[in-house]
């Protein structure tokens, strides 16, 4: 017999499970009003969910499956939901927006890795699959952003980059005020965000710390990004190189006679092997048919 | 010295086989039509490409280099019977040597076709030497299959010279064109000390050159897996566990010829029990070799059970390839090494069947070595449907597995069609020398 005891406790403890794992894999991101509220300046048609489809289908199809197929990759936990469902659709383009721009554990952000306008175009893929839907364009102008000219400026001293932005209105020369600022360098994989992400100050610039030991170029060149995000402005991207990097001169791994190399860069050992033992046989194969040439002879005689 | 009559009728025995009979004729009809389906199947394979296989990203070598790795395998059975055996002085093992060698020729040579069946698009074939990296195991490969086929073919050439000029005078009643043949390749032989001494030498130089080369042969082939950090195959004794596996394969290949050839070609005489007893032999100390290198790959491994490791030896051990392993270890080479201990069971029937088993059980443990494998990458596999997973060959693919077996076949009957399979010359040699 099992005890009443036994099964009262297994019963407690699979309804408390149960409920811990509905708790951390709750439908709830908690995301803030002004996030909530905000709205593409990308119109969301055909040509911009095409461009959305491939950015889809590069970064979100390996674990949301294609929407309405309900094949997202089921052994995550939580299961990635099917976008073109209810659940998302229900949710509003700021939700979206943030939800693919924080991430939340399993579900990466993208940040870094897409663009603002990215991000909006994946979004206008996945409300493609939404009949009803329609859009609030945002007030933004995106022709806005060509305004803004960003400036950088590095301090020796403190190895610090100060990053100025400003808007050359026709009225004059604003300042952007509490717009975030990113800085990355460019590497061999992928961007570097260096620092933390900053907002400018009142006078319209921030400083980022940028470290003593990057490695740059062969002159210490080194790449760096600016993204800066306005409310107004909107999304603006500048590149820039700075020779503030090591200087570093590392031969590439293809210069020198190696295994993985070309035919022509191959070790000289295995040249001198392979040939000499190519050679050996060739010789012996050619001795034995001089000597069944010498047999022929004396049979001839 | 031998009478003549004694001579006559060795030499009619041995050159007995050399005519068409119907028995031939219908087992070549059969061999021909079989291997005209395969090559349909590969039609469609060369019209669709790999497509019509179960090969994928993930297995991307199935039945193809199984298959190929055995045919190299079987190939080498003509250095330790030629080479080796001939060599250190094994009288006994001469009348087998040139059964050897055929097996060897035709093995080798149609294993690089095995390769190229493997390749979606064969036309594509000559960029393998276009950039060629002579780095990779893969063109070592090619080179020296393509060496050992050359001096296989050497191998059994040159003793044949004399058997040629036998066949041009004693067979008067062939076609013309045939006797013809006989006397080009016989190389104007009279029989001369001198000839004699030249056909001696090179033999010789031959048998000693092989030896390496097959040893070669065989470990480059081991190479081509154990050059990567794969589970299962990343270990530093492939080599010579593929070249003792080879022997076992080979073995029981020649006692399958063996057994036809001195049931059909009425040669009891010639290849008498007492070679079935030293062959049984053989077989079973090469067996034995090969189950301590079987015990040295699986148990090193086990024993560690490091994370990669576990998940292909579990699934060998007792996973969906624990049947199709325990099989092969047990009928292919456990119980044969226990039955072959017997004198009983040296004897050619019983013989037969067990090299049957072990031939078969060689395949598929080449099987085992080169699937279970593929089927355990690194890194994660996600998000493919099931039989990307979990590799099953295809009918088409089967057939197109089928096509080099059934052209080796072809291959070894018309050369022990157009060749005496029992040196003449030789066996008259030896027993005018034992007299
Ligand atoms: C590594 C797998 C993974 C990738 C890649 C991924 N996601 Fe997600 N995504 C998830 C998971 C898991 C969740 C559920 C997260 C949770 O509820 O905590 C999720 C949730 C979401 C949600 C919220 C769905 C809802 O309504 O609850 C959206 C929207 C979303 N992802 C969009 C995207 C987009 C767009 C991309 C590509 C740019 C993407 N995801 C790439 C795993 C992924």
């Amino acid at each position: 017999m099992i005890s009443t005891n036994k099964i009262y406790t297994t019963i407690v403890i699979a309804v408390f499970t149960v409920l811990l794992s509905f708790q951390s894999y709750s439908q709830n991101w908690d995301i803030p009003a002004n996030k909530s509220s905000k709205n593409s300046y990308i119109p969301f048609n055909n040509e911009t969910a095409k461009a959305g489809e491939a950015i889809y289908t590069k970064n979100c199809q390996s674990c949301h499956g294609n929407p309405g197929k309900a094949n997202s990759l089921k052994t995550l936990k939580p299961v990635p939901p099917d976008l073109s469902e209810k659940q998302t659709q229900s949710r509003t383009d700021g939700d979206l927006f943030y939800i693919i721009t924080t991430g939340r554990v399993v579900m990466p952000s993208f940040k870094i890795v897409l663009s603002e306008e990215e991000r909006w175009k994946v979004i206008a893929f996945i409300r493609s699959y939404n009949k009803s839907y329609v859009q609030v364009l945002s007030k933004t102008d995106p022709s806005k952003s060509k305004l803004v000219k960003i400036v950088l400026d590095f301090n020796a001293k403190n190895n610090k980059i100060r990053v100025y932005a400003k808007a050359n209105e026709a009225s004059g020369v604003v300042l952007l005020k509490d717009a975030e600022i990113m800085l990355f360098a460019n590497r061999y994989f992928g961007k570097l965000q260096i620092d933390k992400t900053l907002t400018t100050n009142s006078e319209g610039y921030a400083d980022f710390n940028f470290p003593k030991d990057l490695p740059g170029d062969k002159t210490g060149n080194i790449d760096i990004v600016v993204n800066v995000n306005d409310e107004l402005y909107g999304e603006i991207e500048h590149q820039e190189k700075l020779n503030i990097g090591i200087p570093t001169d590392k031969p590439a791994l293809n210069e020198q006679r190696a295994i993985w190399n070309t035919l022509l860069k191959a070790p000289i050992w295995i040249i001198v092997t392979y040939t000499s033992l190519i050679l050996l046989v060739t010789l012996v194969l050619l001795y034995i048919l001089n000597t069944l040439r010498k047999l022929k002879k004396i049979g001839d005689k | 010295m031998l009478d003549q009559s004694k001579k006559d009728k060795i030499t009619s025995d041995l050159l007995g086989s050399i005519r068409l009979n119907y028995s031939f004729m219908i087992w070549m009809a059969f061999l021909v039509t079989s291997f005209s389906i395969c090559i349909y199947a590969y039609i469609t394979q060369l019209q669709n490409g790999l497509a019509v296989t179960g090969l994928g990203d993930y297995v991307s070598w199935g039945i193809y280099i199984a298959n190929f790795v055995f045919f190299v395998a079987t190939s080498l059975i003509g250095m330790l019977i030629s080479a080796v055996l001939g060599l250190s002085g094994a009288k006994w093992a001469a009348p087998l040597a040139r059964i050897a060698e055929i097996i060897a020729l035709a093995f080798a040579a149609v294993a690089g076709l095995v390769i190229v069946s493997d390749m979606g698009r064969p036309e594509r074939l000559i960029y393998v030497f276009i950039h060629a990296r002579i780095q990779s195991p893969i063109l070592w490969d090619v080179t020296v299959v393509t060496m050992y086929v050359l001096i296989s073919a050497l191998l059994l050439y040159l003793p044949l010279i004399p058997d040629l000029k036998i066949c041009h005078d004693k067979l008067v009643k062939i076609p013309n064109y045939l006797r013809n043949f006989y006397k080009i390749l016989s190389l104007n032989w009279n029989g001369s000390l001198e000839q004699e001494k030249i056909i001696l030498q090179s033999t010789r130089i031959l048998a000693i050159l092989i030896v390496p080369v097959a040893l070669a042969i065989h470990t480059v082939t081991s190479w081509l897996f154990a050059s990567t950090t794969r589970v299962g195959w990343d270990s530093t004794i492939f080599g010579p566990y593929f070249v003792t596996g080879a022997f076992v394969s080979g073995c029981a290949a020649v006692i399958i010829a063996m057994f036809f050839y001195r049931n059909n070609y009425k040669l009891k005489d010639y290849i008498t029990e007492k070679h079935f007893d030293k062959m049984g032999k053989l077989l079973v100390l090469v067996s034995l070799v090969y189950l301590y290198f079987n015990l040295n790959e699986f148990m090193v491994p086990g024993y560690k059970m490091k994370k990669g490791d576990a998940v292909h030896i579990h699934d060998l051990f007792a996973g969906s390839h624990a049947l199709l392993f325990w099989s092969v270890q047990i009928f292919g080479l456990v119980i044969p090494i226990l039955l072959l201990l017997f004198k009983k069971m040296r004897k050619p029937l019983p013989m037969l069947v067990i090299a049957l088993f072990v031939l078969f059980g060689a395949w598929f443990k080449r099987y085992i070595i080169v699937v279970p494998t593929m089927e355990h990458p690194f890194l994660p596999i996600q998000n493919v449907p099931l039989n990307f997973r979990i590799y099953t060959p295809t009918l088409t693919e089967s057939l197109i597995t089928l096509a080099p077996i059934i052209l080796v076949l072809i291959i070894i009957t018309i050369l022990s069609k157009l060749f005496p399979i029992i040196p003449v010359q030789e066996t008259i040699d030896h027993l005018e020398e034992s007299n």
